[in-house]
């Protein structure tokens, strides 16, 4: 997920706030609802959110379901999908809790990737709905169905990668999701995570190649779909 | 041949990086080194996409959202009382409605108004301008219009490389925006999808086009204004466009 550039040597030291300013992709971009402003700060929030504390998902919901409304919005129009989506994003964060580990990142981060997961899952839904429609139609006309669409293939990828992403390491996914997610270049990226320019660069390399395979070993059949 | 550049340097372009002039001179007419781009490419067109973008703008969901969670989830706490914490603010909404619904109907208003199908010049034509005995193609064109009240207007070719990569060439005569910057996009004939090309100002430029992107599926050339406020989907203010043909 964006923003969970932290490393081991970081989480390990002894001052992560101060770190997480200069690594932290979301966290402290997010605009804050009103009245977001109390108590305890968006690290405390991710802890305890965590830690099952009811208080928590309220907090959290307070300071970033705008934010993640806003991405549900972007894609699916202002109304009942957009409104599904963050519902499901903070439903399923928190009943998922125990996947979010405070020290890999920042919560909101997480509800930004989690949010990126049921964009993509609605989007295939959707396009599922439309082939079986379009299908029923071909049969109903009795005529050859319709050429697949050319975003059939990128919604399916979506959801591969999207996977995939999830299983790859720091600091090589917070690297490439600047790179995606934040339209970072790469000398962009070496300044932000204080990595060396080569290192950046092999990691982002490595990381390409690896979904590449994935989509060359999985994604397949979604181009014949 | 000469040198192949690094698979580091690949990977940058398959991420839409500019290379430096030896690297992007040998991969314009490297084969091997463009089909290696484009295979990288495939992630970076399917995750790189706006939506999945974290700094679009907020938008506060409706109290009956946070009721659906509350419900779902079995969480009673409420502090300070969840009305407050989420607020229906229509006004608010109107102002963040994010670009997808507003820029669709806004071009589908611009399309319907006879906007589009201004296209001029097609087949090909031999242009020859580029060293040696390089030559490149124009396998399209298009004459863009100004748009509402805006003055803006100018040419767009898209022209074959002869290692087979595409430029648009845009020639574009149009103020400079007060505020943020101008951006050209390729959009499909529904108004719906569409791809963002690059960043231009007036005056002669060209930008180079994802290897696989099918140009004949995205044939309307647009260009908008852009504020400078961090969300890289378009913002709905065309100034000029045609349809290439």
């Amino acid at each position: 997920m964006t923003g969970v550039l932290e490393r081991p040597a970081v989480t390990r030291g002894s001052s992560p706030p101060a770190r997480r300013t200069t690594v932290s992709v979301v966290a402290d971009d997010v605009l804050p609802l009103p009245g977001a402003s109390l108590e305890p700060d968006d690290a405390e929030v991710g802890r305890r959110f965590a830690a099952g504390d009811e208080q928590a998902l309220v907090l959290a919901y307070q300071r970033w379901s705008g934010q993640v409304h806003g991405m549900a919005v972007r894609a699916f129009g202002p109304g009942p999908d957009a409104e599904d989506v963050t519902q499901q994003v903070f439903v399923s964060a928190w009943t998922g809790r125990t996947g979010y580990r405070p020290e890999s990142g920042p919560l909101p981060a997480w509800l930004v990737g989690v949010c990126r997961h049921k964009i993509a899952d609605t989007w295939a839904k959707r396009d599922r709905q439309r082939r079986l429609a379009e299908a029923a139609a071909a049969d109903a006309e009795t005529r050859p169905a319709p050429a697949a669409r050319p975003l059939d293939a990128a919604v399916a990828d979506r959801v591969l990668l999207l996977d995939e992403l999830e299983r790859i390491d720091q600091p090589q996914r917070g690297i490439i999701e600047l790179a995606f997610f934040e339209d970072l270049t790469h000398a962009q990226i070496a300044t932000r995570t204080g990595l060396p320019l080569g290192t950046v660069k092999s990691h982002i390399r490595r990381t390409l190649e690896r979904l590449r395979s994935r989509l060359e070993v999985d994604g397949a059949a979604a181009l014949h779909a | 041949m000469p040198q192949h550049c690094t698979p580091e340097d690949l990977a940058l372009a398959a991420l839409g990086e500019p290379l430096t002039g030896a690297d992007a001179a040998h991969l314009d007419g490297c084969a091997a080194c463009t089909a290696e781009v484009a295979s990288l490419r495939r992630s970076v067109e399917a995750l790189a996409v706006p939506e999945f973008s974290a700094h679009g703008p907020a938008v506060a969901p409706p109290a009956h959202v946070w009721t659906a969670i509350a419900a779902a989830t079995g969480v009673t706490a409420t502090p300070e009382g969840s009305a407050r914490v989420v607020p229906e603010e229509p006004a608010r909404t109107v102002e963040v409605v994010p670009l997808r619904p507003r820029r669709s109907r806004l071009l589908l208003a611009a399309a319907a108004a006879g906007v589009v199908g201004v296209g001029i010049g097609a087949g090909a034509v031999v242009l020859g301008d580029r060293d040696d005995e390089e030559t490149t193609v124009a396998v399209a064109a298009a004459q863009l219009d100004p748009l509402g009240e805006n003055r803006a207007s100018g040419e767009a070719e898209v022209v074959e490389r002869p290692d087979g990569s595409r430029v648009l060439r845009l020639d574009l005569d149009a103020d400079a925006p007060e505020e943020g910057y101008l951006e050209v996009w390729l959009i499909d004939p529904d108004v719906v999808g569409m791809v963002s090309v690059g960043v231009v100002s007036a005056g002669t430029e060209e930008l180079e086009l994802p290897a696989d992107l099918d140009v004949d599926a995205f044939p309307i050339v647009d260009v908008s204004v852009e504020p400078l406020d961090g969300d890289p989907s378009h913002s709905g203010v065309s100034v000029a466009r045609g349809q290439l043909a």
